[in-house]
């Protein structure tokens, strides 16, 4: 059951920013997993500060430089749905598709969608785990099928957005506002692995909010996928997946991102990878070699090995998506 | 004259005046949507969790943490003085010292029992102004526990060393063989043998709405709403835990979320709200969350089966032995069932042996077909592995095996068995042997059909009693203790009467589900909540017929035997014959009321009347990834006539789609390290979506025209909907990839890891 909060709604960043330093709040976007949180005592909260009443936040638009800007309060139904995305960021668009479900989509913001807490069912569960400050990994000697391959330590959650590995092929960056101003950081940076401090997930600092993600120019010749692999057709999270992002230039790719999710405590970019398709014709052999290159080195736990295979594949038909 | 004007011995209970079988029917059959379906889809159907009395408080309830502890102290004080708590309720409150769960020598538990078997067994409980009230009291209670070593895997919980749940270990009862014939004598006969070893889920029921009580007292009277599928056992439960007599105890079920055979027994939330009620005198709701649901409401038991099977050259059983075995949790009920493997085919030689076993969890409740999907997921496997190995088509050797009598029952005879028609209508309706005959494709999607066959073996309660009630002005009552867990069941009964009446299904008012209002109903499960009210339900509109046209017969003076009725209205036989409505007849006026009594007649001496099925599935399969797609099912059903066409394909498509969840996604899943469930809500525990449904389902009644059955020739659907889909499944995948998938489910990870293991074979 859901315990009692206070609940406060300001309308400007400056006053949302003031109330989240106070200790004890959270910051309210959709609600769609923190409303789960509280209500399993993942974490506790005094106030909700909710960002419905920043109007600032919500939307898509062009960035001067040829991006585009997204709010971080735009529904994941808005980014799954929008056509600028789906013509030139194709990757996020169908990770956006991929969420849970579409009540889900409808409620669920972007922002929410790359801050959302860990679904390890310790972490969730009635279990005094690691990151909740109780010293101990349940899932690394235990029921591990949906934990991590690459990237464990201490702690072997998988990041469970989709929109994040997408985001990451596309290089996309995160403004981050304080009672300070704000700051820019890449995606990639934003996310904080388990070897660096395994209680939290982001860079977020107590009193910052993620105000909006921009997503560059894409490159010459781009194209974008996002391939995600599930136990049922809805309302779940990845077991395996990759995002995919190219430039192709005369037959030769020139840039490149891969991006795996359901495979590490963090939106798991793979440089072997792109390093084995830089420079190379998108043919059958090459995908092959950064499929491969993909899952080299990945460390299974006991339950999880099938996630390399199920990786592999996710990395091999997105790049053969790319090629048709 | 008395307005109640019945005679049990003309339309009752009793085998002379067995009605004819009904010919042509104009309402039974029909696609009717269900008499409540509005109420249903608009929200303003108030089910128990929905049900607000004034002056109602809610209940929570404190649960052990540990799959195995003592409870050393319980300390409430700072629960009592929370905002609304307004009670709590612990094992040493008057008149809480209830035993629970029966064993051989006695109860075996208490209702708040401090030594704690399983995870979420009660420890005390909290009544407050509101749920949230109550629950952070609940939170508030302090428990202290000593923490016991625990057993949770049923492959382990038998080993010397093992810790015990009860003094007496962990083996329930003694293993028990069943056997037919000569086993070693049926194989050596055999000239293809097959020998597999079958691992099946525990699978939870996740009905839509949780299990929720109700309780209210008028002095020594208690009534008590409840989300149960039968108001009649929950009555006798209820009276015998508080030690009220039966006619003190009233329940009441009306809309109800599904049960799946999780809502058949007395919880001990009912008890609980009906102790708090008591003691503060005013009524009290006692609702699970949907957490709760999966620790201590039931679930269907992982099973082990070791099946070996032999048969002749043209596909003739020679020989079929088992060992079953499965956990039944904490308290003793049955995990595993073999009756397919001893009576859906025909096989002289049979041995079985079957072994319950107890493990630090929460107890086994029944589950639609209890152990009947389990067995059927390793017989029809086998047979299938049969017909490879023959080089027979599955459905020509499941043929030629096809009994008419129950083997396991003195070779009593069915009163009907399509089985055969299941299989060869069924094959001919899903073109089985063109896309058996359709190349594999080479790729990574692979394409492939497998069918399962499969029965139930439960052919319904002797006894229940229904009222039918023709008013002054042509509307009717129907009155039934049946439980309608949202089945249709009160559209069917009021189709029953539909068509022996005459009257239109808007004019007939269904009162169901309560001890105080209603006559006997068995409970609501096994199947047999159509076939056995049915029969009541429709000796009591004859009775009432019967009336109607002998008062009909004096006004009109006519023979009665000139007289029908239709429309509402009797009618005088002969062209351009007179009709008079109900509302006009000068009896009925005087009288304001016809009641008709019906009894359900006896079962058929020496028979059995069980459905049959037979189901074919079509997957595609990608070999990279694992995932399994079902893209058609088609679901054969003998189970008698058909009442209602659209509740009955509802029951087929929600037994299939129920099956696919077991064959594919869901399990329950215990942390090894503490025996706590870690899948204990509803998206871990991965019931399928829309999405994973098939995006073809067709189902196909086959109707034997059952006429000794009962007297409107149904059995039942519930279950055999369900038995067979996960098998036909399976074999679909195997005819894709050529893998037996021996263990359920078969989920992403574990098919990938089949088809690693088949290329390394080459």
């Amino acid at each position: 059951m859901l315990p009692s909060f206070a609940y406060v709604r300001p309308t400007t960043l400056k006053a949302a920013v003031a109330a989240l330093a106070a200790p004890g709040t959270r910051a309210h976007a959709g609600g769609t997993d923190l409303l789960g949180c509280l209500r399993d005592r993942v974490f506790p909260a005094d106030t909700l500060v909710s960002l419905a009443g920043l109007p600032e936040l919500v939307g898509v638009t062009p960035t001067a430089e040829g991006g585009l800007r997204l709010g971080a309060m735009t529904t994941v139904a808005t980014v799954a749905g929008h056509p600028d995305i789906a013509a030139r960021y194709r990757a996020l668009a169908e990770a956006a598709a991929a969420v849970a479900s579409p009540q889900l989509r409808n409620q669920g913001t972007l922002g929410g969608n790359l801050c959302q807490r860990p679904r390890c069912w310790y972490f969730r569960g009635d279990f005094h785990c690691a990151r909740k400050g109780g010293g101990k990994c349940f899932a690394v000697d235990g029921e591990n099928r949906y934990h991590c391959v690459f990237g464990g330590e201490t702690c072997f959650i998988v990041h469970p957005s989709d929109t994040a590995p997408a985001l990451v092929a596309l290089d996309a960056l995160v403004r981050l506002a304080g009672a300070g101003g704000s700051r820019v950081v890449p995606l990639e940076k934003f996310f904080v692995p388990p070897s660096a401090d395994f209680t939290r997930e982001t860079v977020l600092e107590p009193g910052e909010v993620l105000t909006e993600v921009v997503v560059p120019a894409p490159p010459a010749g781009a194209r974008s996928t996002y391939r995600k692999v599930r136990a049922r057709g809805a309302w779940d999270f990845a077991l395996a997946g990759a995002a995919v992002s190219l430039g192709i230039e005369g037959g030769r790719v020139k840039h490149a991102r891969v991006v795996l999710s359901g495979a590490a405590p963090i939106p798991w970019r793979v440089p072997a990878a792109e390093q084995a398709l830089i420079g190379h014709r998108l043919d059958g052999a090459t995908i092959a070699r950064a499929a491969d290159a993909a899952v080299a080195g990945a460390e299974p736990l006991a339950d999880n090995a099938y996630k390399v295979p199920l990786l592999r594949c996710a990395v091999e038909e997105a790049l053969t998506a790319l090629n048709s | 004259m008395s307005p109640v004007c019945f005679a049990p011995d003309s339309g009752g209970g009793g085998g002379a005046s067995t009605p004819a079988p009904w010919g042509e029917t104009k309402v039974v059959g029909a696609r009717l949507p269900r008499v409540d379906a509005y109420e249903r889809v608009s929200g303003s159907a108030v089910y128990t969790l929905d049900l607000q009395l004034p002056g109602m408080l809610h209940a929570a309830i404190v649960r052990c943490p540990h799959a195995h502890a003592r409870v050393k102290r319980i300390d409430t004080a700072k629960a009592e003085t929370m905002p609304g708590v307004r009670g709590v309720l612990t094992g040493e409150s008057p008149g809480a010292a209830i035993p629970w769960y029966q064993g051989r020598e006695g109860p075996l538990s208490l209702l708040f029992d401090p030594h704690c078997r399983h995870e979420g067994e009660e420890v005390a409980a909290v009544a407050a102004d509101t749920a949230l009230q109550a629950h952070d009291a609940a939170r508030a209670v302090v428990v202290e526990y000593e923490e016991l070593p625990f057993v949770v895997d049923p492959d382990k919980a038998l080993a010397p060393d093992a810790p015990k749940v009860h003094d007496w270990g962990n083996l329930l009862g003694q293993p028990r063989v069943t056997t037919r014939g000569d086993v070693a004598a049926g194989f050596a006969a055999a000239d293809a043998v097959v020998e597999m070893t079958f691992r099946t889920p525990v699978q939870m029921h996740t009905p839509m709405e949780v299990h929720v009580s109700v309780a209210q007292w008028d002095g020594d009277r208690l009534t008590v709403w409840d989300s149960t599928q039968g108001v009649y056992a929950i009555r006798e439960a209820l009276a015998g835990a508080l030690k009220l007599p039966l006619a003190s105890v009233r329940v009441v079920g009306h809309y109800m979320g599904g049960g799946f055979g999780s809502k058949l027994e007395l919880g001990k939330y009912t008890v609980i709200a009906a102790l708090l009620a008591r003691r503060l005198g005013r009524p009290v709701k006692a609702a699970l969350t949907r957490e709760e649901t999966f620790l201590v409401a039931g679930n269907r038991p992982s099973n082990v089966i070791t099946l070996k099977a032999g048969a002749k050259r043209d596909g003739a059983l020679t020989a079929l032995e088992a060992r079953l075995s499965g956990p039944v949790g904490a308290y003793p009920t049955s995990a595993v069932s073999a009756y397919q493997i001893g009576d859906l085919y025909t096989c002289p030689n049979v041995k079985f042996e079957t072994t319950n076993i107890l493990i630090h969890a929460g107890k086994a409740r029944p589950f639609r077909a209890p152990g009947f999907p389990s067995c059927n997921w390793a017989l029809e496997q086998v047979v299938d592995t049969l017909a490879e190995k023959l080089g027979l088509d599955p459905v020509e050797l499941r043929l030629k095996n096809i009994p008419t009598v129950s083997q396991l029952n003195d070779n009593a005879p069915y009163t009907s068995t399509g089985l055969a028609r299941c299989l060869t209508e069924g094959a001919v309706a899903f073109g089985w042997t063109e896309a058996r005959r359709r190349p594999k494709t080479a790729g990574h999607l692979r394409r492939g059909v497998g069918v399962a066959a499969g029965m139930w073996g439960y052919g319904g309660d002797p006894n229940a009693t229904a009222i039918v009630t023709l008013y002054a002005d042509g509307s009717v009552n129907l009155n039934t203790g049946a439980s309608d867990l949202g089945t249709g069941t009160k559209t069917v009964l009021a189709m029953v009467v539909a068509e022996e009446l005459g009257v239109a299904p808007d004019r007939i008012q269904v009162e169901h589900a309560d001890t105080a209002t209603t006559k006997f109903a068995p409970s609501s499960g096994g199947s047999q909540t159509v076939l056995v009210n049915s029969p009541a339900v429709r000796a009591a509109a004859i009775e009432v017929k019967r009336q109607v046209l002998e008062i009909a017969a004096r006004q009109l003076d006519k023979p009665v035997g000139d007289l029908a009725v239709a429309d509402g209205a009797v009618v005088v036989a002969g062209a351009g014959g007179k009709r008079v409505p109900f509302s006009e007849l000068k009896g009925l006026g005087e009288r304001r009321m016809l009641v008709g009594v019906g009894m359900r007649h006896p079962h058929p001496e020496g028979k059995l009347a069980l459905p049959f099925a037979a189901q074919f599935a079509e997957v595609e399969v990608d070999t990279r990834s694992g995932a399994v797609r079902v893209l058609r099912v088609l679901a054969a059903q003998d189970s008698g006539r058909v009442m209602n066409r659209l509740t009955f394909n509802n029951q087929v498509f929600g037994g299939v789609v129920q099956g696919l969840g077991f064959a594919l996604t869901e399990e329950r899943v215990l942390d090894r390290a503490t025996g706590k469930m870690v899948n204990a809500n509803w998206h871990d525990y991965k019931v399928p979506t829309m999405l994973d449904s098939p995006a073809e389902a067709e189902c196909l009644p086959i109707d034997p025209h059952d006429t000794e059955c009962n007297t409107v020739g149904a059995k039942g659907l519930g279950e055999p909907a369900h038995i067979p889909a996960a098998t036909a499944i399976a074999n679909a995948i195997h005819d894709a990839v050529g893998v037996r998938p021996l263990e359920a489910p078969v989920t992403p990870a574990r098919l990938v890891a089949l088809l690693a293991a088949q290329e390394r074979k080459g």
